[in-house]
C-alpha cells in the first residue's frame, strides 16, 4: 500500500498487471461507490423510457437507489430518499406520478426534488424547505442516452465520452430517423461476481474461442463467428481498441462482407428498411451503415452496447453483479426488423443465453478463485503490437488485452487525482 | 343468458395419461436426458420463460428464453457439446410439482398447468443450492398412444428480481 488513498487502490495497478484485490475488497469496493458511481458520468436510462412528463424508473447509481423522471420537458434524477427520515419514496419499478409522496410521514416531492409539501406543517414552522429537497444528480444526454453524476465539477457528458461517442452515433444511425428505443422490458442476470469482471470482459476478444467453444459447435457459424472462431490467430479480421476515458470496444465490421450480415440476413432481407435508410442518408452512406453494423463498445463505467442489446452493468456488492439488458430497437424501421434484433438478442445474452450464461460463470470462478487465492494477474497481451490512432485511439489484434490495459489505466487515474 | 363454455374437462384415464407425461418430462429434464426429452417435443415447439410476470409479449418484450422448435435444437446441441459451461458439469436437480390442473382444449389438444419448484446445485461455480419456484403451463397433444408437447411456458417467481444463470432445461 502506497498510502496515496487510504486504501492504496494505485499500488494494485501496474501497467501491464492488476492485484487481485481489486476485485475482492470490501473496502475498494465501498470506495468505487464513491470515486466512480458518485463522481463520474453513470449511465442510468434511454429517454424513451420516459416519453411523458412524470413517468418515471427506479434505477441505481452504484449501490445508490436513484428515481429517473420526466419532469416539464428535461430529465431529472434524484436519490430514491426521503430527505426527512430516509424512507425509500418509491417503490415500483416503472409508472407515472404527478409528485413523489412519502409513505412514511407524508412528504411530498415535485418531479425535480423540490419539497412541495408538509403534512401538519405547524409542527415544522422553522423549516426552510428549500434546503430539504431531495438530493438531485446532475443530468446530461447524448442521442437519448441519458447520464447522471453526483459530481457538481464533473466535465461535460460529451468530453467524457470522448471517441466513444462515435459509438453511440453508430448505434443510433441504424434507425432510418437516427434514433434507438427500448422497450418496457429488462431481462437482469445475477453475475455472482465483481462489477469490473463483467465490465472488462465486454471487449476482452481472447476469451470468445474458449468461453464460447459450445456455441461456435452448435450454430451454423456465419460472419463475425466464424471469423473469429476459426482458431487462426492471422485470420482474425475484427479488432480491440482502447478508445480513452476507460471506454473500450471490438470492432466486427471488417469481418462482414455484405450489408445486414451483422443481423445473421441477407442484404435484401427488409427491403423497405434499405430504402428508408438510402433516402435518408444516401446510398453510399447507408450502405457502409448497414455493412458496419452496430457497435460493440463499453463505456465506463457501466454501459455496454452490445450490438443489437443496451447492457447495464449494476454492482450489488463486492462479489454480486447485475447484469441488465434489454433489445435496442430501431426506432421507425419495420417491426419484422426490430423482431429479429430482438430474437438475436435473446441468443446472446440473459441467465439461458447461447453466450452470457457461460460469461457469468467463467467470472463467477474467477472471483472465488482470486478471493481465497490473491494474486498479480497478467494483462501483457499484445502491448509490443498496438497502434496508436487517429484520436489517440490504441488498436490491436482482436484478442489483445489493449482494452483492459486501458480500462485499468484510466480506472487508476481515478483514485490519484 | 349463459353463455354456453366447451367442456373442458377430462376423463380419469386422460388425467392419468397427461399427470404422466409431465412426471415424465420433468424426470428427463431434471436428469439431464436431453435426447429423451428432445424425443417428447413436436415439431411446432415454443419454449418460452418470460423475462416479466406483467402481461408479457413474446414479441415485444425480451424473454429469458423464447426458443422455437429450431433454437431449442440448437440449445440442446450446445448442452450435449460438454463445454456449455453454464452446464458443464450438468448440476444436480430435483424438481416438485404439484396443484395440476389438466384441461381439454379440442380434439387431442390439452393444457396442463402446475407450481413447480426446483432445488439446482449449481455446481459450474458458486456450489449452492438455487430454489427455482415457478409455474409451469404445457400444451399437449394426442401423439400416437401418447401425446407431443407444443408448447412449455414456465413462469419464474424470481425472475423481476434477477436469476443467476439458468443452463439447464427449466
Amino acid at each position: 500500500m502506497d498510502g496515496s488513498t487510504p486504501f492504496g487502490i494505485p499500488s494494485l495497478i501496474k501497467k501491464d498487471s492488476i492485484h487481485s484485490e481489486v476485485y475482492t475488497d470490501h473496502e475498494i469496493f465501498a470506495e468505487e461507490m464513491k470515486v466512480i458511481f458518485e463522481r463520474t458520468w453513470v449511465f442510468v436510462a434511454h429517454a424513451s423510457e420516459v416519453p411523458k412528463r412524470g413517468d418515471y424508473l427506479r434505477r441505481s447509481m452504484g449501490v445508490e437507489p436513484v428515481i429517473v423522471v420526466r419532469g416539464r420537458d428535461e430529465i431529472h434524477v434524484v436519490a430514491n430518499r426521503c430527505s426527512h427520515r430516509g424512507n425509500l419514496l418509491c417503490m415500483p419499478e416503472r409508472g407515472t406520478k404527478r409528485s413523489f409522496a412519502c409513505q412514511y410521514h407524508g412528504w411530498v416531492f415535485g418531479l425535480n426534488g423540490d419539497l412541495l409539501d408538509i403534512p401538519f406543517p405547524e409542527g415544522c414552522a422553522g423549516l426552510d424547505r428549500s434546503e430539504r429537497g431531495l438530493k438531485t444528480a446532475r443530468v446530461e444526454t447524448y442521442r437519448g442516452f441519458v447520464f447522471a453524476t453526483f459530481n457538481r465539477d464533473a466535465p461535460p457528458l460529451e468530453e467524457h465520452l470522448g471517441e466513444a461517442r462515435a459509438a453511440l452515433d453508430r448505434a443510433c444511425n441504424l434507425s432510418p430517423t437516427g434514433e434507438v428505443e427500448i422497450g418496457r422490458t429488462w431481462v437482469r442476470h445475477l453475475f455472482k461476481a465483481n462489477w469490473k469482471m463483467l465490465s472488462e470482459n465486454e471487449a476482452d476478444g481472447y476469451h470468445v474461442t474458449f468461453v464460447h467453444d459450445s456455441f461456435a459447435k452448435a450454430i451454423n457459424r456465419e460472419g463475425k463467428y466464424e471469423n473469429v472462431l476459426q482458431g487462426e490467430e492471422d485470420g482474425v479480421q475484427a479488432v480491440c481498441r482502447y478508445l480513452g476515458n476507460g471506454h473500450t470496444e471490438l470492432d466486427y465490421a471488417l469481418t462482414y462482407r455484405h450489408p445486414m450480415e451483422w443481423l445473421g440476413v441477407k442484404e435484401d432481407r427488409y427491403p423497405d428498411y434499405v430504402q428508408q435508410m438510402e433516402d435518408a442518408y444516401g446510398s453510399e452512406d447507408a450502405e457502409a451503415i448497414m455493412r458496419n453494423g452496430p457497435p460493440h463498445t463499453f463505456i465506463f463505467p457501466n454501459l455496454f452496447l452490445a450490438e443489437t442489446c443496451l447492457v447495464m452493468i449494476q454492482p450489488v456488492s463486492v462479489g454480486e453483479t447485475m447484469n441488465w439488458h434489454t433489445p435496442l430497437y430501431l426506432k421507425d424501421a419495420p417491426d419484422a426488423l426490430n423482431r429479429r434484433i430482438l430474437r438475436q438478442g435473446e441468443v446472446a445474452l440473459g441467465p439461458s443465453a447461447f453466450l452470457t450464461a457461460d460469461d457469468a460463470v467463467i467470472a463467477e470462478r474467477q472471483w472465488r478463485a482470486v478471493k481465497g487465492s490473491p494474486a498479480w494477474l497478467d494483462l501483457t497481451r499484445g502491448g509490443d503490437r498496438e497502434t496508436v490512432r487517429d484520436g489517440g485511439i490504441l488498436q490491436s489484434h482482436y484478442t489483445d488485452e489493449t482494452s483492459n490495459r486501458g480500462f485499468w489505466q484510466h480506472y487508476r487515474s481515478l483514485f490519484t487525482e | 343468458m349463459d353463455q354456453i363454455m366447451p367442456d373442458t374437462t377430462v376423463t380419469e384415464a386422460e388425467y392419468r395419461a397427461l399427470s404422466d407425461f409431465v412426471y415424465l418430462e420433468c424426470q428427463l429434464a431434471d436428469e439431464g436426458r436431453w435426447d429423451e426429452w428432445e424425443d417428447l417435443l413436436a415439431d411446432d415447439m415454443h419454449y418460452w420463460v418470460p423475462a416479466t410476470l406483467d402481461a408479457p409479449d413474446p414479441d415485444r418484450d425480451v424473454s429469458i428464453i423464447n426458443d422455437n422448435r429450431s433454437r431449442l435444437a440448437t440449445r440442446l446441441k450446445q448442452l450435449r457439446t460438454g463445454t456449455r459451461l453454464a452446464q458443464a458439469p450438468k448440476s444436480a436437480m430435483r424438481r416438485l410439482i404439484s396443484n395440476l390442473v389438466v384441461r381439454r382444449e379440442g380434439d387431442g389438444e390439452y393444457t396442463a398447468e402446475a407450481n413447480f419448484v426446483i432445488y439446482e446445485l449449481q455446481s459450474q461455480s458458486t456450489m449452492t443450492l438455487n430454489q427455482w419456484p415457478g409455474r409451469v403451463i404445457y400444451h399437449l397433444r394426442s401423439k400416437g398412444a401418447g401425446f407431443e408437447m407444443a408448447r412449455k411456458r414456465v413462469d419464474l417467481v424470481a425472475v423481476a428480481g434477477g436469476i443467476p444463470s439458468l443452463g439447464f432445461i427449466v
